[in-house]
């Protein structure tokens, strides 16, 4: 009397395993073994042929996180994401709200808009090189003096900011994608109702937009955030790090062109399982944002 | 209508004057890139505004000493390789989660979830070990073969699989459909545009892959669009824009025209995250 | 949601301030305190025990000068060195039968079944590239014995990365690898050093450049064979020189001269700036200094730049190289000069020269850049000045001493991949430094010759008489003088090293003590290189 369900219980039981088989060992290989691995190797130096390493306990992470490099890191990981998601999150829904009318013309402007979802991080910091690049660059010229010598990208103060300028553009696609979907899925009686209250514009902007719009700003954030925090890319083309580390992140810091502890494994994987915790951390207060601040439709 | 948008204040023609201006704004790069490749090399310091001619020079220099066609080619590979595979590992495990009972169901569930709070940038350093260790430096397999199955895909195919109403699944088990019947001409079809979306993400996320090609190939040959792009940048001594814009340019365009052929899928594809799950 | 993010990152910013430690991440681990400014890391770490060494009596016997007195005074007087146990690690010839073998007849064996194939990395880009093609395609179709296959690297430092990050099944037969990562490699123990193949052929290296085969050989072992010469060169507008009154002839040799132009070029509203200046480490940062020190009969490290025995720590937190920086920043403030930042490439001091609206009159560097830059210049990149405009002097640096280091690359034999392709990539080598290919390949990009006959040969010979800028980098190594702080360091870590002191001359540039800066980056360096030999 047990055979019939068991024997179906058991194939089920088959074909789950058979099922997620592809998946696990992929995820296993590739993601849960390199970071426990790492985690293994954070604690040991090794020298630049990459053969002798030696154990230094697990207080190397906190040596490592304390030291000056990886503090300046961090803090350049933290302002530039600190530059990128809020200014792209308020020109993405700006330009969202601006563009969603039924007027003329305006599905021009969502395609100029969405268009920059085309460009990769290479793609990106290499048009902006080329405005930024001292020597011949356009914006360069414009914005004169200051601009041309040493150049924005090659003065410690502006640095940042550029590479930062050529992130948010690189974004705007997607954000304003986001964004609009967000603003197509209010439905239009709240509007509707509110109108007939008599809400002006910007009342109804603040009142129903906004909080209808919380999810998507929450996940638009989210990513824009995790974007910046593991940015390379830009870093690379535009900057090198330079000058003087004001643009080296964390993942720059890890794998840059003239990172001093490239040719060191161990301290490469000590910040690289830093900035995993980094980012955990980071995703946990967002997660817990969630569920206080956000409330879903449904 | 007039209600159905947010601020009936604005004035039309300060709305139109606005965009306008933004719109210039977000196009001003691309029109420089563009005008700059169809420069040749002696013209670097001319207006970089005016299209002073129509060279297609600098195009030819970046594309063979960017080697872009192979690397196009590369690209166009990997990226496809790895949307199959991942909307393929996707659509199985998510049936798993999605239908059937096994033990220890949460935990493995909790193992998925977990691998989405690894950035990839951490496991580069011992992944490229790994590949390198199989011997598939400069390969298809080690370009590609890190991101062959994703939690992301899991989790959304799941959602749309559990959103499907309980009544399918007794109703095909009633006709004699066994799962992979029902996964196959039940599921998966009622899943198709979250499928496609998903499809897109993964091709989008790929092809503009950067760290992970310039650390697993070490032969130009096997250069993604993206790391041949910064060998073609790297490069450069002199003339150092022309030809990096040129390039830009030649890099640009598949990805454009594909997103064009994609729109839609791409709008759910960037916001399939948006679902609660 | 953007208050929450900007909330944490304030508590991480407080946190920050609170447990930041100050110290280096490449002290991680190592549990001694930080070594003070005062008391260079002569005094033994836990971890090195006998590595310590001590500078002044490490002088090997019949050499004439002794390192540490005659050029670095203070240093004698460091206390702790007097306490170190005195077991110097001296330098000893490595025996040649302990290290890989070669044997070049094993490419008669295998060509008698078939071509070998050589693959060959290299980091040669543009023009360079394109000579370096042609030579070795004319090698191809010269024989029939070895195929030479090529694959461009990108540049120096992805080539060095993706040797250290292969094994030997990904490894090229031949690599084209930098000066300064000479240590590195041997450290990897993966190569057949060339003079293995030398010997085994009874090859004569009495045509290649002394400097050249001294500065790739250590340990009496020459390891690898150097084939493309470059040392940093002075680049000047002779246009704007003529425009300022200055003799477009005669470019200035010092510091001071170096000021007294740029001062007269934009008095007279020739050009906007003197000479621009940068801060890269393989240029103008880390690569100058290097060059500097030499000239001024200074060690860059310990131990005689780590060739009478192993550096433990360097030498350029001296006095004198704080005083040579201060002159260096004097050239921003009073001298005309134009501090352009740091770049990778390396290429910003020069591109300033190119600048439309306010240009540099002068730049120091590479001199191969300069087969690239004449093309660059006959195309149109400067307006209004052509390709006879261009100016190229010796290197000037504080004291105006003739002479420079060697820098540029060699190629290394990989050993493990069978004595066929070593035996091929051997033939191949002796090729690219025949008299014939290398008077072809110094005319063709600049570079300076290997091989000491190859001035005396055309295509070089006629250019060196009609184009005197092309001879200024290969005088510079002919003039430089056989002396032992006139030898490139030999450190492994000196990658990693010549950024740290790229980075303290980028911010002396930018107006940062020269001694504070240098001070600090040579406990970072002392760090680098006692975490290399633990």
């Amino acid at each position: 009397m047990t055979t019939a369900r068991q024997r179906r219980t058991r194939r089920e039981w088959g074909l789950a395993a058979l099922l997620l088989t592809p998946s696990l060992v992929i995820l296993g290989v590739f993601v849960l073994y390199p970071l426990g691995r790492a985690i293994s190797l954070g604690h040991q130096r090794c020298d630049a042929t990459g053969t002798r390493c030696r154990d230094n306990g697990w207080d190397q992470y906190l040596d490592v996180f304390r030291s000056r490099e990886f503090q300046r890191a961090l803090g350049v990981t933290f302002r530039f994401a600190l530059m990128t998601v809020p200014i792209g999150l308020v020109l993405g829904v700006a330009l969202a709200v601006l563009v969603d009318k039924q007027l003329r013309g305006m599905s021009v402007y969502r395609t100029i808009f969405s268009s920059t979802v085309a460009t990769s991080v290479a793609v990106a910091s290499l048009m902006w090189f080329f405005l930024l690049e001292p020597s011949v660059g356009v914006l360069a010229d414009w914005i004169g003096g200051t601009a041309k010598t040493p150049g924005l990208l090659r003065d410690d103060s502006t640095a940042l900011w550029a590479v930062a300028v050529s992130s948010i553009w690189a974004n705007l696609g997607f954000t304003f994608i986001v964004a609009t979907a967000g603003l197509q899925s209010i439905p239009a009686e709240l509007y509707e109702s509110a109108y007939v209250d008599g809400a002006g514009g910007w009342t109804r902007f603040s009142n129903v937009t906004v909080p209808m719009l919380g999810p998507t700003l929450l996940f638009a954030s989210v990513v824009l955030t995790g974007r910046a925090f593991q940015s390379y890319g830009e870093f690379d083309l535009l900057t090198g790090g330079g000058p003087n580390g004001s643009t080296t992140s964390l993942t720059y810091l890890i794998y840059g062109k003239n990172s001093t502890i490239k040719s060191d494994l161990g301290l490469q994987s000590s910040v690289a399982v830093l900035l995993f915790v980094v980012l955990l951390v980071l995703s946990l207060v967002q997660v817990r944002s969630v569920e206080r601040r956000v409330h879903y439709g449904n | 209508m007039a209600i159905s948008g947010t601020s009936t204040g604005w004035p039309r023609v300060a709305r139109y004057a606005v965009l306008t201006l933004v719109a210039a704004l977000v196009l001003f790069p691309v029109y420089v890139m563009v005008v700059g490749a169809f420069k040749s090399g002696g013209q670097v310091l001319d207006d970089p505004l005016l299209p002073t001619s129509v060279s297609f020079d600098t195009l030819r220099d970046a594309w063979s000493a960017g080697k872009l066609g192979r690397a196009l080619v590369n690209s166009t590979v990997v990226a496809v390789l790895v949307t199959v595979a991942q909307v393929i590992t996707a659509v199985l495990s998510a049936y798993a989660f999605a239908y059937l009972r096994f033990p220890a169901k949460n935990v493995v569930f909790a193992v998925f979830l977990a691998t989405l709070l690894v950035p990839f940038e951490a496991t580069v350093v011992v992944n490229r070990s790994t590949i390198q260790d199989l011997g598939w430096l400069n390969s298809y397999q080690g370009l590609a073969l890190p991101f062959l199955a994703t939690a992301f895909g899991t989790f959304l195919v799941r959602q749309v699989f559990m959103q499907l109403p309980k009544e399918l699944r007794e109703a095909s088990q009633m006709d004699g459909l066994g799962h992979v019947g029902f996964l196959r001409e039940v599921a998966v079809p009622l899943a198709r545009p979250t499928i496609g979306a998903l499809a897109l993400f993964s091709f989008l996320s790929t092809w503009n892959q950067y760290l992970w090609p310039t650390v697993v190939s070490t032969d130009d040959d096997w250069n993604t669009v993206q790391s041949g792009l910064r060998a073609l940048s790297q490069a450069q001594i002199d003339k150092p824009n022309l030809v990096i814009a040129a390039g830009t340019v030649i890099v640009a365009l598949p990805i454009s025209v594909v997103l064009l052929v994609f729109q839609r899928q791409l709008v759910r594809g960037l916001t399939a995250g948006a679902v609660k799950g | 949601m953007r208050r929450v993010t900007a909330g944490l990152a304030m508590v991480v910013c407080v946190l920050l301030a609170a447990c930041g430690s100050g110290e280096s991440i490449l002290r991680a681990g190592n549990d001694a305190p930080a070594p003070s400014v005062d008391q260079p890391s002569a005094a033994p770490g836990p971890t090195s025990p006998g590595q310590s060494t001590v500078p002044g009596q490490s002088t090997v016997p019949g050499q004439s000068t002794v390192p540490g007195q005659s050029t670095v005074p203070l240093q004698s007087t460091v206390p702790g060195q007097s306490t170190v146990a005195p077991a110097v690690p001296t330098t000893l010839p490595r025996p040649l039968d302990s290290l890989p073998a070669c044997r070049v007849d094993a490419l008669d064996e295998a060509a008698a079944v078939g071509p070998v194939e050589v693959l060959f990395w290299h980091a040669m880009s543009n023009e360079l590239g394109r000579e370096l093609e042609q030579i070795t395609n004319e090698y191809n179709a010269s024989q029939t014995r070895v195929r030479v296959q090529l694959e461009f690297q990108g540049d120096y430092e992805l080539a060095i990365d993706k040797y250290l990050q292969s094994n030997t099944d990904n490894r090229p037969d031949l690599a084209q690898i930098p000066e300064y990562a000479t240590q590195l490699m041997i450290d990897t123990a993966s190569h057949v050093p060339v003079q293995q193949c030398a010997e085994d052929a009874g090859y004569s290296a009495g045509e290649l450049l002394p400097a050249a085969v001294r500065v790739y050989s250590s340990e009496g072992v020459q390891w690898s064979m150097p084939f493309n010469l470059s040392n940093p060169v002075l680049y000047f507008n002779r246009k704007i020189f003529r425009e300022a009154g200055l003799d477009d002839t005669a470019p200035p040799q010092t510091l001071v001269e170096v000021g007294a132009a740029g001062l007269a070029i934009q008095a007279s509203g020739a050009a906007a700036y003197g000479i621009a200046l940068e801060s890269s480490p393989n240029a103008g940062g880390g690569w100058v200094l290097e060059q500097w020190l030499a000239k001024e009969g200074e060690f860059y490290s310990n131990n005689d730049n780590g060739r009478s025995a192993p550096s433990d720590r360097v030498l350029f937190d001296s006095p004198r190289s704080a005083a040579m920086l201060a002159e260096t920043q004097g050239l921003l403030t009073t001298g005309g000069g134009i501090y352009v930042g740091e770049n990778p490439g390396g290429q910003d001091a020069l591109l300033k020269m190119a600048d439309g609206s306010a240009p540099a009159s002068m730049a120091i560097a590479s001199s191969a850049a300069l087969g690239p830059v004449l093309q660059a210049v006959t195309n149109g990149l400067i307006p209004g000045v052509g390709a006879d405009d261009l100016g190229i002097g010796p290197m000037p640096s504080p004291n105006g001493a003739q002479g420079a280091l060697i820098g540029g690359a060699s190629l290394w034999l990989t050993a493990g991949r069978g004595d066929a392709k070593v035996a091929a990539a051997w033939d191949y080598i002796t090729y690219l430094v025949s008299r014939e290919v290398q008077s072809r390949w110094a005319a063709a990009t600049g570079y300076v010759p290997v091989n000491s006959a190859a001035a005396e040969m055309e295509p070089l010979r006629s250019l060196y008489t009609s184009d005197p800028r092309f001879r200024v980098a290969f005088d510079q190594v002919v003039l430089a003088p056989d002396t032992a702080s006139f030898t490139s360091p030999v450190l492994g870590p000196l990658r990693e090293v010549r950024s740290i002191a790229a980075q303290a001359v980028g911010q002396a540039l930018a107006g940062a003590d020269p001694s504070t800066v240098l001070e600090e980056a040579a406990i970072l360096a002392n760090e680098v290189i006692k975490n290399y030999n633990p």
